[in-house]
């Protein structure tokens, strides 16, 4: 394995930079799968049949707090990118550590959103409107949760076998991954939300 | 301390938060259904747009170009699913 010492651990190998490339042409993938899942939803939006309208089920709280979330733990995970190619591995779990708690309290939040749809009577076969708006938010919890086990296992090796070209690499996909989930929520928070309560 | 926090991504941050309290003016204040979609088409798309450089990279290395031509890609395709199904299926055209 040739090591390039010029370029930051993640992209130090052919294979690593490699790497990198295929899982953004995986995220063009999931952009497409997100942008079908919208589409269904906008479609089903005014489909609401005897059911509530975005307008009456959804809460401000609850999303202002699940967005600014998961902003900041995009923040913190680029933070912990960055102490990463200076080498500083605590802080760079640190901030890995601060990310996945964030995440943790948007799925918190998300959970209490659902179990608010289901007590006002919006679940998932309620109508058209509710069975996408519910897919839609489910894919992208589902994402998140996944993201929260991954991490844990990331910080689990860093800290085991330091920072390795292998496993700066595979944190600096990790955090690819939820930069992406955070760029879906905006639109989902734009897209879903505000346009629905406007 | 300082050089965990690199200019570059604290102002992408506080950038990413104003344009996320831009984005809540169309809830708190009273606007039309239009001005409202374009402001948060606006907000939405710089703030990704923002993600995807200040965060995730993606011109740094020399796949820089494939990977934003991988993700115009993407976005295009997005666009063309989602704005060709309303227009058939909502707008009626």
């Amino acid at each position: 394995m040739k090591i390039d010492h010029t370029q930051p651990l993640e992209y130090s190998t052919d294979q690593n930079q490699l790497n990198i490339l295929g899982f953004w042409i995986f995220l063009g993938a999931e952009i497409m799968l997100f942008a079908t899942l919208f589409t269904s939803y906008f479609i089903f939006e005014g489909r609401t049949g005897s059911g509530p309208t975005p307008a009456e089920i959804f809460e401000i709280t609850p999303v202002l707090i699940e967005t600014f979330v998961l902003l900041t733990s995009s923040f913190t995970i680029g933070l912990g990118v960055h102490a990463m190619r200076l080498g500083r591995k605590n802080a760079m779990l640190t901030f890995f550590g601060v990310t996945l708690l964030l995440g943790l309290v948007f799925l918190g939040v998300e959970i209490y959103e659902f179990m608010h749809y289901y007590h006002v009577g919006a679940t998932y076969q309620t109508s058209g409107f509710t069975a996408g708006l519910l897919t839609l938010l489910g894919t992208h919890g589902a994402h998140v949760t996944l993201g929260l086990f991954w991490g844990l296992f990331i910080i689990l090796q860093v800290k085991k076998r330091g920072l390795t070209p292998e496993n700066a690499n595979k944190s600096f996909i990790f955090s690819l991954y939820w930069h992406f989930l955070d760029v879906v929520w905006i639109f989902i928070f734009s897209f879903v939300y505000l346009k629905g309560m406007m | 301390m300082k050089e965990l926090f690199p200019a570059k991504q604290v102002m992408g941050f506080v950038f990413s938060l104003i344009l996320t309290v831009v984005a809540l003016l169309v809830y708190f204040t009273d606007m039309s259904f239009a001005v409202g979609m374009t402001v948060l088409l606006i907000t939405a798309f710089i703030q990704a747009f923002l993600q995807l450089v200040v965060f995730m990279h993606a011109g740094e290395s020399k796949d820089g170009s494939a990977i934003y031509t991988n993700v115009f890609y993407g976005v295009v395709i997005a666009l063309v699913t989602i704005f060709g199904s309303l227009l058939i299926l909502i707008w009626d055209m």
